[in-house]
C-alpha cells in the first residue's frame, strides 16, 4: 500500500479545501469562524456525549443506555448523511486517482481515506469517544476497548452511509426508480410510527426486536464499551460481520456503476409536456421556462430530491404533528407548512445557476436582459415546489391528527405560501452572492455554499422549531384564531418575493464575471 | 465599414492586465484570425466582443455601432461559440439548438426548419442522447450549429475546428467561405496555424498581455511568398508567428 502517497492526497484534500476559502474576499475569516464554531460544537457534543455515559452507569444499565445512544447517533449520522449530503463528497474520483501510480485497491483506499477524514464524520466521532470516555471514567469499561468500539462503529457509519447513498442512486437510474425509491422511504419512515403501538400491545415483542438489534454495530459497540474481558468480545462479532458485509457491498456498488438508460427513440419530439406547460408563462418567458424545466428534470440531483420530498412532507407532516401531541401539534403542523415549499428543491434554489456549467454564458451572449434567465428560472421552482404546499394541504385533510377547521386550515395555507415566499425570495439573493459551482448529476453530497446552508438548513430549523418555540413561551399564540397574521405575514413573504425579482435579477449584470468565474469553476 | 473595431480596450482583472489598449479593425467581409500565444488575452477580447465582459477601458463597435454588454439588437446580429463552449449539458442537441434559436427571436418553423437541416449536415441526428453524453468532438459542432442558426452578420468562434474530424472541418470551412462571400464577418483564434494560414485573409498577433503586435494581409504568403518584418523575409504564419511572440528553446537535461 502506497501510504506515502495516500498521505500527500490527503493533504491535497486539505489544501483544497483551503484554497476554496481563499479565493474569495472575506471567506477566509469565515472559513475560520466555521471551524472555531465546529470545534466548540464538536467539544460540547462530545461532553454531552460523555454525560450520557455518567447516566448510564449511574443508572445500573449501562449497556442498554450505551446502546441506545450509540443507534441514535449511527442513524443520525447515516440520515444526515444521506439526506443532506454531509460526508459524501468524494474528493477525488477513481478516474482522477488514475492517473498517479497507484493500484485498484490503493485508489479505492485512496478515495474512501480522503472521504471519512470529513469534518462532519469527525463530529460523529467526538460524540462516540465523548461517550466511550465518559463511560470509562465512571468505572463502566475499559478505555482500550471502548477506543476500538469507537473507531470500528465510526469507519462502519461511513460505510453504511456511503452503501444507502449508492443503494439509492442505483434505485433511481433503474426502469421506474422515481416511484420505487419514494416507496422505500415512506416504508422506512412510517415503520417505526406503525411499529410502536404494536410493541406496546404485545409485551414479548420488546425483547424479540431487542435480540435482533443486538446484531447491529450499535449495539455490538454498546457491549464493547461497557464491559470488559470475554464478555466484551461477544461485541465484535456484530461490528466486525457489519463492517466485512458493507465493505462488500460498497465494492460490489462501486465495481458494478449503473448502466445508463438510454431512450430508444430517434424521433425528434417538439411538442412536449414541457413546452406546453412553458406556454402558460407567455410567450417573453416561455422559451426560457421551457429549458428551466427540461433542465431541471434531466438533472439528476433534483429528480433525486423533488420525487423523495413526495412522501417526506406528508411524513414529516404527521410524524411532526404527533410527537408534539402533548405540547402543541397544531404549531408543528404550521413549521411543516413552511418547510413544505423548500424541501423539493432547496439546493436548486439557493444556487440557481450553479448547476448550469459553461451553459451560464448563453444568458449574456442572447439578445436578451440576462435578468429574465433568473426571473424565468424562479418562477419555474416556485411553480414547481408549490405543488408541495398542495400536497401538504392533501395530506392534512386526509390524515391531520387533530381536529381542524377552515380557520386552522386557512392559516397553515399561508404558512405554507410565507415560507414558499421567503425561501424562494432569500434564494434569488444566494444565487447572487452565494453561488457554487456544481454538478447536477451527482445525487450525493452537499454542494451549497456557507450562504446557501445557511437559507437550506438555518432556515428549515427556524420554519419548524419557531412556531413550536414561540408556542411554548406565549401559550395559545400559535392557534387558529390567529389566522389573520399569518395570513399578514405571508403577504409580507410575497412582497418580498416580488421586491427580490425585481431588484435581484437587475443586478445580476453587475455580478456577470464574479459569476461566470464561480460557475465556471474559474475561481 | 469595419464589421469590427476596437480603440484602445482594456481589461484588468484586479492589478492583471489581461488587454493592454488593444486597438484593431476588421473590414466586414472578411476572414480574421486573432492569433496569440496562451494567456495573451484572447478569450478576454472575445469576452468583451460578445458583452461578457465589462472593459476596463476603451470603446467596441460592431457593424459600426458603438456595442456594449445591453446591446440586444447588435448581440441578434451576432454568433458565438464560446471557448467553453456554452452548452446545458442535460439537455439534447434538438432541445438546445431549437432554445438557443427561439432565443434570437426565430419563428417556430424556422427553428424545426433549422434544427432539422444543422443536426443532418452535422451528423447529430442521435436524439437519444443528452449533449453530456457526446464526445468533443460533437459537441463542438452542437456549439458551432448554436452559433450560426440564426444566420447572424459576424462570428465569433473561439478554437473552432479543435477536435472536430477532418471531414467536420472541411464542412465547416466550406460554410465558413461561402458566409464571408455573402459579405459577412468571422473573427476567429485558432493555434492550429496552417489552418489560419489556410482559411484567413487578414490576421492579428497580439502578445502578453493582450498587446498588438502585428496585422496585416496573409493572402501574400500565397501570392508574392513571404512577408517582410524588422527585416527578416517569413514564407508561412507560423515562424512570423514565433518571432513575433518569442520562440523559445529550454533544454531539460532529465527529459
Amino acid at each position: 500500500m502506497n501510504f506515502q502517497l495516500i498521505g500527500h492526497l490527503i493533504g491535497l484534500r486539505y489544501r483544497l479545501l483551503w484554497a476554496k476559502t481563499r479565493t474569495r474576499s472575506g471567506k477566509i475569516a469565515l472559513f475560520m469562524a466555521g471551524y472555531l464554531l465546529f470545534l466548540l460544537v464538536a467539544a460540547f457534543f462530545a461532553i454531552a456525549a460523555a454525560g450520557g455515559g455518567m447516566v448510564a452507569v449511574r443508572s445500573g444499565q449501562a449497556e442498554r443506555i450505551a446502546q441506545g445512544i450509540l443507534t441514535a447517533l449511527f442513524v443520525s449520522a447515516t440520515v444526515t448523511s444521506v439526506m443532506l449530503g454531509f460526508g459524501m463528497n468524494e474528493v477525488f474520483s477513481d478516474t482522477e486517482l488514475r492517473r498517479y501510480p497507484l493500484k485498484a485497491l490503493e485508489r479505492r483506499f485512496a478515495r474512501h481515506f480522503t472521504g471519512i477524514v470529513d469534518p462532519f464524520w469527525f463530529l460523529f466521532l467526538a460524540l462516540y469517544l465523548g461517550l466511550a470516555i465518559g463511560l470509562y471514567l465512571y468505572g463502566a469499561g475499559s478505555l482500550v476497548l471502548g477506543v476500538i468500539a469507537v473507531l470500528a462503529l465510526f469507519v462502519c457509519n461511513y460505510l453504511a452511509a456511503q452503501v444507502a447513498g449508492r443503494a439509492m442512486e442505483r434505485i433511481m437510474q433503474q426502469k421506474g426508480g422515481s416511484m420505487i425509491l419514494p416507496f422505500i422511504i415512506m416504508v422506512v419512515c412510517f415503520l417505526p410510527s406503525l411499529a410502536m403501538p404494536m410493541l406496546k400491545k404485545h409485551a414479548g415483542a420488546g425483547k424479540a426486536v431487542l435480540r435482533v438489534l443486538a446484531f447491529t454495530p450499535s449495539f455490538g459497540a454498546g457491549t464493547l464499551m461497557t464491559r470488559t474481558g470475554a464478555a466484551a468480545f461477544g461485541g465484535v462479532w456484530p461490528i466486525a460481520w457489519w463492517v466485512l458485509g458493507l465493505t462488500a457491498a460498497l465494492v460490489a456498488l462501486e465495481r458494478r456503476p449503473p448502466r445508463i438508460r438510454v431512450a430508444q427513440t430517434t424521433r425528434i419530439r417538439w411538442d412536449t409536456p414541457y413546452a406546453r406547460a412553458a406556454k402558460v408563462f407567455g410567450p417573453r418567458y416561455a422559451p426560457l421556462v421551457e429549458h428551466w424545466l427540461l433542465f431541471l428534470f434531466r438533472c439528476k440531483r433534483f429528480r433525486l430530491a423533488y420525487v423523495m420530498s413526495l412522501p417526506m412532507v406528508p411524513f414529516l407532516l404527521l410524524v411532526w404533528t404527533r410527537q408534539s401531541a402533548r405540547s402543541n401539534p397544531f404549531a408543528a403542523a404550521v413549521g411543516v407548512f413552511a418547510i413544505s415549499g423548500l424541501a423539493p428543491a432547496a439546493a436548486f434554489l439557493v444556487n440557481q445557476f450553479g448547476y448550469v456549467g459553461s451553459g451560464f454564458r448563453r444568458y449574456f451572449l442572447f439578445p436578451m436582459d440576462p435578468a429574465a434567465a433568473l426571473r424565468a428560472s424562479s418562477v419555474t421552482l416556485m411553480a414547481l415546489c408549490s405543488v408541495y404546499v398542495v400536497l401538504a394541504a392533501l395530506a392534512w385533510v386526509l390524515f391531520a391528527p387533530m381536529a381542524w377547521g377552515t380557520r386552522g386550515f386557512c392559516m397553515l395555507l399561508a404558512s405554507g405560501a410565507f415560507g414558499l415566499f421567503t425561501f424562494h425570495g432569500a434564494g434569488l439573493w444566494t444565487t447572487l452572492y452565494g453561488a457554487r459551482r456544481s454538478d447536477p448529476n451527482k445525487t450525493m453530497g452537499n454542494d451549497l455554499s456557507l450562504a446557501g446552508n445557511l437559507v437550506v438548513i438555518g432556515g428549515m430549523l427556524v420554519m419548524l422549531m419557531g412556531p413550536m418555540m414561540i408556542g411554548q413561551v406565549r401559550k395559545g399564540i400559535i392557534t387558529p384564531d390567529r389566522w389573520l397574521v399569518v395570513v399578514g405575514l405571508a403577504a409580507l413573504a410575497a412582497c418580498f418575493y416580488l421586491a427580490s425579482l425585481r431588484r435581484a435579477p437587475a443586478m445580476l449584470s453587475s455580478r456577470r464575471e464574479a459569476l461566470l468565474a464561480i460557475v465556471e469553476g474559474k475561481a | 465599414m469595419d464589421a469590427v473595431r476596437i480603440t484602445n480596450l482594456v481589461k484588468k482583472y484586479g492589478l492583471v492586465t489581461a488587454v493592454d489598449g488593444l486597438s484593431l479593425g476588421v473590414a466586414a467581409g472578411t476572414m480574421f484570425g486573432f492569433l496569440g500565444p496562451n494567456g495573451s488575452g484572447k478569450s478576454t477580447t472575445i469576452g468583451c466582443l460578445t458583452g461578457l465582459l465589462d472593459p476596463t477601458a476603451g470603446q467596441i463597435e460592431i457593424l459600426g455601432h458603438r456595442f456594449d454588454a445591453d446591446s440586444a439588437d447588435l448581440k441578434r446580429r451576432m454568433g458565438v461559440m464560446p471557448e467553453t463552449l456554452g452548452l446545458f449539458e442535460p439537455l439534447r442537441a434538438h432541445e438546445f439548438l431549437a432554445f438557443v434559436g427561439r432565443m434570437y427571436g426565430l419563428d417556430e418553423g424556422t427553428v424545426r426548419t433549422r434544427v432539422t437541416e444543422l443536426l443532418d449536415a452535422l451528423e447529430l441526428t442521435d436524439s437519444s442522447k443528452t449533449l453530456a453524453d457526446y464526445s468533443t468532438g460533437m459537441r463542438k459542432r452542437v456549439a458551432f450549429a448554436a452559433a450560426v442558426i440564426h444566420s447572424p452578420d459576424v462570428l465569433f468562434l473561439d478554437e473552432p475546428f479543435e477536435s472536430i474530424d477532418p471531414a467536420g472541418v472541411a464542412l465547416m470551412k466550406e460554410w465558413l467561405n461561402r458566409y464571408v462571400k455573402q459579405g459577412r464577418t468571422v473573427f476567429l483564434t485558432s493555434h492550429v496555424l496552417e489552418t489560419v494560414e489556410r482559411l484567413c485573409q487578414e490576421v492579428a498577433i497580439i502578445a502578453t498581455p493582450g498587446k498588438l503586435v502585428w496585422q496585416g494581409d496573409i493572402t501574400t504568403f500565397g501570392r508574392e511568398g513571404a512577408i517582410v518584418y524588422d527585416g527578416q523575409e517569413f514564407d508561412a504564419l507560423e515562424p512570423l508567428f514565433l518571432h513575433l511572440t518569442g520562440e523559445r528553446h529550454v533544454d531539460l537535461k532529465w527529459l
